[in-house]
């Protein structure tokens, strides 16, 4: 699929100088057509990134009047602020425990599920559902589960002679619980990618490492993983980009009075708090500023390095 | 290879964009539901509010008012109390505020003095049904600033030792009552404790009204001086929350840091004991495991003699950017008139705030002792606020709670938080 793209993008490149009018009235239309989109992304995304950048050089008056110029003064604040390093700790470490438990179980759910089952779109539809579900539903159901008196998670670890866990209010458990909310609930949507893309390879290499001999696990590694590695860098690099700007599941399940808030509040939290409940946007469009940069640090890293994994057929 | 680059790069922008950009939606929301006109020259004016108890009965209220008024319509909007501030301060900025709204001590000074309520002074001066002389003193001065009157009283809240009879009866303890001290209380939690904690005698949740507040005041201390400090680091204070955490450490009362939880732990019999306001009532009344187990008596006092319990009283605002100032105005005047005010009472909705209307409460709520509530007025001391009193009173929270679960020492964590405060009020 994507070396087709790029076959494309090729030719057009190549023969820019010589468009025919044809191709020109193509463009026109191309244009047209996605003119909605863009503009969408325009007026809902692109500047109000440029706003908040602007907003974050301001000390915030109230409802949004009487903003005051301070210069760098909310990023120097923000460099000495220990609450904010908490988040970007606790964003980075969530990352590192939700995405690759994801990826991995979702392909591994996805071979299987491309495999010759019974039921399949049963299965593929309940894997599907915590996707569908809105996320502030879910978190009120798991905060339930987890109730540390009479959640039904304890109660099933006290019937097995285990002993209560504090899933919410202990720090060292809490980033946990909130990660296996993560893992469950975007599982699904990771899995259906990767399902698309193991239906891209061609059956004829299955086939031929049959008769070679080959055992399945052997054809996992060797054929499956690479050349569904497009569709894995996809996957991986929205992940972790979601991942990073995790906050309804946290904002639901602990709050600012919780003793498990310094070790659970993410950057997007951190935002919504200062912006929202301190009425402090300048310093709340600050720590914005610096998830986004977190974010292009790590997702240019991810393109730089994916010639040295990544194959496209 | 580039163009891949260019496309995550602009991918990473615009997912991040949308952090930035969830602000706007409560706005275009709350705009919508504004200022709806129905088309036989019908007024919709919109009254917002954040207790969904209170809002069932105010229905009832609405409704009178409407059948009075047929030419204006009463939408009531309730949303959880801290969506409730996020949202309507994102209607203020997206200049589309409900045309009626609660207002509350904390908040006042932030909506009034930038020109978000509209001046009800003259209002007031022309009417014949309200008169700020009718309520407590107290109460109306809150919502002035400079002068101008920005909101009505609405009520008084007052907290109250609630206490599980049932309980008492199998400890054999003898029901408290207005010859309590925190001695009596702390002999009483500890014999309504359970080693096994199965039952613990007191629910001493972190909270500040209904908790140490009261422990404060009661012991001298102050929250907030009269010259605008931080009376955190008063020595007073901090033996006042000492004693209100106390119970934590010594394991008479579990560790609780949600509101909801504290109402459900003495829902669920876990705890014997616990502080809460009246605005609890409604809630209270409706469940039958409440009304026939719990009831309510003052405040204990300290150790040497002194009362004291936090007070409050919500106003009745108007946006200053309403279509229909004086039909809102009419609903806000019902509302605070002594007709209104005793209908709110006999309903049951919150302590009336107009002198003499709040026995009428207190007949609302038969199965309690009710009464003590209205009692404890002569002695209450007015919840601490200063001009932006949400910035410093959640920020404390975040700096206690380490000294509440015996992680820190309380003395260190109380001069933190004065520390944090004071620079919070120098910035107002």
């Amino acid at each position: 699929m994507r070396r087709d793209y790029r076959r494309i993008f090729g030719k057009e490149w190549n023969t820019v100088k010589k468009v025919s009018k044809k191709t020109r009235n193509e463009w026109y239309w191309g244009w047209f057509m996605v003119a909605p989109t863009i503009l969408g992304l325009i007026v809902l995304n692109i500047i109000p990134i440029f706003q908040t950048l602007y907003l974050s050089f301001f000390k915030s008056g109230a409802f949004g009047k009487g903003n005051i110029f301070v210069g760098l003064d909310n990023y120097k604040r923000m460099l000495s602020d220990g609450q904010v390093w908490h988040a970007v700790k606790n964003t980075i470490e969530y990352t590192c425990m939700v995405v690759p438990v994801t990826i991995v179980i979702a392909l591994l759910m996805a071979v299987a599920l491309n495999g010759k089952l019974k039921g399949k779109g049963i299965y593929r539809t309940i894997y599907f559902v915590p996707m569908v579900a809105a996320p502030a539903a879910v978190t009120m159901v798991w905060k339930w589960l987890y109730n540390s008196q009479y959640g039904l998670i304890n109660h099933v670890l006290n019937k097995l002679g285990m002993d209560s866990v504090n899933w919410i209010d202990d720090p060292r458990v809490a980033l946990i619980s909130i990660s296996i909310i993560g893992i469950w609930s975007t599982i699904g949507y990771s899995m259906v990618l990767l399902l698309a893309g193991l239906q891209e390879i061609p059956r004829d290499y299955y086939e031929a490492s049959d008769i070679d001999g080959a055992s399945k696990v052997k054809q996992f590694f060797s054929i499956t993983v690479p050349l569904v590695s497009p569709t894995l860098f996809f996957v991986l690099v929205t992940s972790i980009i979601t991942a990073m700007q995790v906050f309804d599941v946290i904002y639901m399940m602990i709050d600012v009075t919780s003793p498990s808030y310094d070790s659970t509040v993410s950057l997007v939290y951190l935002f919504y708090n200062n912006s929202f409940k301190y009425s402090d946007k300048g310093y709340g469009s600050a720590i914005v500023m610096l998830l986004l940069m977190i974010i292009m640090v790590i997702t240019v890293i991810q393109t730089k390095l994916q010639k040295k994994w990544v194959n496209y057929m | 290879m580039k163009k891949r680059l260019v496309s995550a790069f602009l991918c990473t922008v615009l997912i991040s964009a949308m952090a930035a950009g969830c602000g706007n939606k409560n706005t275009s929301e709350q705009a919508s539901n504004n200022g709806e006109e129905n088309s036989g020259g019908e007024v919709t004016i919109s009254y917002a509010c954040w207790d969904s108890n209170q809002a069932k009965l105010l229905e009832t209220v609405a409704d009178e008012f409407e059948k009075e008024n047929p030419n204006i319509k009463i939408d009531i909007q309730v949303n959880g109390w801290d969506d409730y501030w996020t949202g309507l301060e994102a209607a203020a900025t997206g200049g589309s505020l409900p045309d009626t709204f609660w207002m509350h001590s904390n908040n006042i000074y932030y909506y009034g003095s930038n020109d978000q309520l509209l001046d009800l002074t003259d209002y007031i001066e022309k009417s014949d049904s309200v008169d700020l002389a009718d309520y407590p003193e107290g109460l109306g001065q809150i919502y002035n600033i400079d002068g101008k009157q920005y909101a009505v009283p609405k009520d008084y809240d007052t907290i109250a030792l609630w206490y599980n009879k049932t309980l008492f009866d199998e400890a054999k303890l003898s029901y408290p009552d207005e010859t309590w001290t925190w001695d009596t209380l702390k002999d009483a939690a500890k014999k309504l404790t359970k080693d096994d904690g199965s039952q613990y005698g007191f629910c001493a949740g972190l909270h500040n009204q209904e908790g140490y507040y009261n422990f404060v005041y009661q012991n001298g201390g102050k929250i907030i001086t009269d010259d605008k400090k931080s009376g955190y680091d008063d020595e007073k204070t901090v033996q006042g929350i000492e004693e209100y955490f106390s119970f934590v450490k010594d394991g008479l009362s579990p560790e609780i840091y949600d509101d909801q939880a504290r109402a459900e732990a003495m829902q669920n019999g876990l705890c014997a004991m616990g502080l809460f306001g009246s605005w609890n009532l409604s809630g209270f009344a409706e469940t039958e495991f409440m009304t026939k187990n719990f009831d309510c008596a003052v405040l204990p006092s300290a150790n040497d003699g002194t009362r004291s319990t936090i007070f409050n009283g919500l106003g009745n605002a108007i946006s200053a950017t309403t279509e229909h100032p004086d039909e809102a105005w009419k609903w806000v005047e019902y509302l605070s008139s002594k007709e209104g005010q005793e209908r709110q009472a006999e309903l049951g909705t919150a302590i009336s705030a107009y002198n003499g209307t709040a026995d009428k409460f207190a007949e609302a709520y038969p199965m309690f002792n009710t009464k003590c509530y209205i009692d404890m007025v002569d002695y209450a001391q007015i919840r601490p606020y200063s001009n932006q009193t949400s910035v410093w009173e959640d920020k404390a929270y975040e700096i206690l709670k380490g000294a509440y679960a015996g992680k820190e020492d309380t003395k260190a964590a109380c001069e933190k938080t004065a520390k944090m405060m004071n620079e919070a009020l120098g910035a107002e």
